[in-house]
């Protein structure tokens, strides 16, 4: 399990929160997103988070260019996102839906 | 804040006209909303002004938010300055496009746009930043409050990054603003409108400045025309060529007699209008003024509407006017135009064109009613006016003819108002009389010139052109057969009075010569009465002096006697 998340670590994450420095929309989609994966009771999925005033170059990479934005990549590697600060909770839970849980 | 600090400072398009309306360009390091339906020409003005800075050193970033950066570069390749852009590093392409299915939940940010534009806009000098379909983003917020703030965070992020900026969106309806973004456009200080309607089946286009903060600027909503040069405003640019000038030399028209007429021919840089009914010869006497100007070694641009060049060389040739030689000279240049295939403002815009190539001394535009057939929500006047103007400033004597209904000679110029723009106009019609139809002319008007009302006959024949002179009976003018028939009638009745005149002339002076030698014989008549006068009173005198000698002597003569004889017998017969 570990090795596994580990593997996941180092490859892509499940979901990717791109957040612009400590602005209170990013903070707030933080906070949601968490919020959202304990009631899913899928805290384990595997994130990271991308701050694109550190890293403005990965705005063109991802064409992500509102934030918060919440990236979700399927093993299979197809890509979906959701803008907004996750504050719209029945949208949050359809985009995570069947999100596979880290540990298996 | 020093005043450099907030005073507007304008930074040219590079689109002549555009600059025009705004009196010298955009606001520098502001945004300019760009608004417009579907289609309309917004994403062409964004990266037509990016060429321009390209073009000029400058660089810039154009952020996509509906095109792929593919479709960006092929739409720009499809204009002439398109390799301006597609060459050069000087500006980046920034695919914006959301994710295909992506949704929103909740506000957000636009800070990361701002970081990825300022990381282009850092390495450009000078920087142009398109955000070409900003709606398609800013739609996604849930409040349209915060969209509109956000839309005053652009601008201020413009005037801090030193950015001039465009910002684009899609409208629905008439209004100003891109949908979900009403409201928007009081945070920004100019917006400039751009729409399309169809008129007989053709896109007009159009471009409007509906607001520009802080400057004067032109509101109209003016034509725009959109082609291989990109986006143009026909009627906005002027001419460099300063003020017309009025000159007082004059050019000869093609027929000496009509020069007369006009008091020595239109003057050089005036336009002149020959209007007329089908078949008065409005192209012939067009074209010969055309062969004038190449006679005088000056340059000729005819511009013909639905004609071609070929039969219409020819059908002047047969009234003896070869332009052929001059054409192939390169003193006339001939261009036969197809009204319908063009808006009114393209055509004006190719005009404007074949005048700068060509540069030549005289323009005949025939029929320039034909641009009436062209479509166009500005109408024909504009386009005329403009074409004149451009014409006068740079000296060029013009000549137009209008075609006019059969049974209201002068209506259609009239109602393109051609007539009252031009300087000279000239009326071709004709009388029919007895039986024939023969073509005349008038000048209804000549500005500057002392010039004959007088209607006149048109002559053609395959040796040219001439005019014939008025022939005035009472209050008609005549022509043609009948006016020969006239002139021969009257010049019989000259020759009779001429005749008679004589002949009484004659009978005087017979009479006085009869006069004359009747008094003489009257006077010799009286000397001899005065001499035969004289000598009887010689005689008495005698006779009284012989008888009172016989009476003193106391006796009679022989002679008494027998006088006194007589005088016995004389009694005694009795």
């Amino acid at each position: 399990m570990n090795a596994k998340h580990a593997r996941s670590e180092t490859a892509v994450p499940a979901l990717t929160l791109f957040v612009t420095g400590d602005a209170p929309r990013s903070r707030r989609a933080r906070a949601n997103l968490a919020d959202a994966l304990k009631a899913m009771g899928q805290e384990s999925v595997t994130r990271r988070e991308v701050d694109l005033l550190a890293h403005p170059e990965q705005t063109v990479t991802y064409s992500v260019f509102a934030t918060p934005a919440l990236l979700r990549t399927s093993p299979t590697g197809e890509m979906s996102v959701l803008y907004g600060d996750l504050s719209e909770q029945d949208k949050l839970r359809h985009f995570l839906a069947d999100i596979e849980p880290a540990s298996g | 804040m020093s005043e450099t600090d907030w005073q507007l400072v304008k930074r040219p398009t590079g689109i002549p006209g555009l600059d025009a309306l705004t009196h010298g360009g955009l606001p520098q390091h502001q945004a300019t909303l760009v608004v417009g339906q579907a289609g309309t020409g917004k994403t062409v003005l964004g990266l037509q002004i990016l060429a321009h800075a390209v073009e000029q050193g400058d660089g810039g970033v154009f952020v996509t938010f509906e095109e792929s950066p593919a479709q960006v570069w092929r739409n720009a390749d499809s204009f002439r300055w398109g390799s301006v852009l597609n060459g050069s590093d000087a500006w980046t392409a920034i695919d914006a496009r959301p994710q295909p299915g992506a949704e929103t939940s909740g506000e957000f940010d636009i800070e990361a746009l701002l970081a990825a534009v300022a990381a282009a806009a850092d390495r450009c000098r000078n920087p142009w930043v398109i955000i070409d379909g900003i709606d398609q983003l800013l739609q996604r917020q849930p409040k349209r409050e915060i969209a509109i703030d956000q839309v005053r965070q652009i601008n201020e992020r413009c005037e801090q990054g030193g950015w001039t900026m465009l910002l684009t969106g899609k409208i629905d309806g008439e209004g100003i603003a891109p949908r979900h973004l009403e409201g928007s456009e009081f945070m920004l200080p100019t917006t400039v409108a751009l729409s399309a309607t169809l008129i007989d089946g053709r896109l007009n286009r159009q471009l409007r400045v509906a607001k520009y903060r802080g400057s004067g600027h032109v509101a109209d909503t003016v034509p725009m025309v959109m082609n291989d040069h990109g986006i143009q405003l026909p009627y906005q640019v002027v001419p460099a060529y300063g003020p017309a000038t009025a000159g007082t030399g004059r050019v000869s028209s093609g027929i000496e007699r009509l020069d007369q007429v006009l008091g020595g021919g239109p003057y050089r840089g005036s336009s002149t209008l020959i209007s007329g009914r089908p078949g008065t010869a409005k192209s012939t006497l067009a074209a010969g003024f055309a062969r004038a100007a190449a006679e005088r070694d000056e340059r000729a641009l005819y511009v013909s509407f639905d004609e071609l060049e070929g039969p219409y060389v020819r059908n002047l040739a047969s009234v003896g006017i070869d332009l052929q030689p001059h054409i192939d000279a390169g003193r006339i240049r001939f261009c036969g135009l197809s009204a319908w295939s063009s808006l009114v403002a393209e055509h004006v815009l190719l005009l404007q064109r074949l005048i700068e190539e060509f540069e030549p001394d005289c323009l005949v535009i025939d029929p320039v009613s034909a641009l009436l057939k062209a479509s166009g929500t500005e109408g024909p006047r504009a386009a005329t006016e403009r074409i004149l103007d451009l014409a006068r400033r740079r000296g060029i004597t013009t000549v137009m003819t209008s075609l006019t209904n059969e049974d209201d000679p002068e209506g259609e110029s009239t109602s393109s108002h051609v007539s009252t723009i031009a300087d000279t106009w000239i009326v071709l019609d004709y009388n029919v009389r007895g039986g024939e139809r023969n073509r005349s002319l008038s000048v209804v008007k000549s500005r500057g010139s002392a010039h004959s009302n007088q209607q006149r006959e048109l002559l053609l024949s395959s040796d040219g052109m001439d005019l014939a002179d008025v022939y005035e009976h009472g209050t008609e003018v005549l022509m043609g057969t009948a006016r020969v028939q006239k002139e021969s009638e009257e010049r019989a009745t000259v020759r009779r009075r001429d005749l008679e005149r004589t002949r009484r002339r004659q009978d005087l002076a017979r009479r006085i010569e009869q006069a004359r030698s009747e008094m003489e014989r009257l006077e010799v008549e009286l000397e001899l009465d005065e001499q035969e006068g004289e000598e009887s009173d010689r005689l008495g005198r005698e006779y009284t002096e012989h008888m009172q000698r016989r009476r003193e002597t106391g006796d009679l003569a022989p002679g008494d006697a027998t006088a006194g004889r007589d005088h016995d017998q004389r009694g005694g017969d009795e």
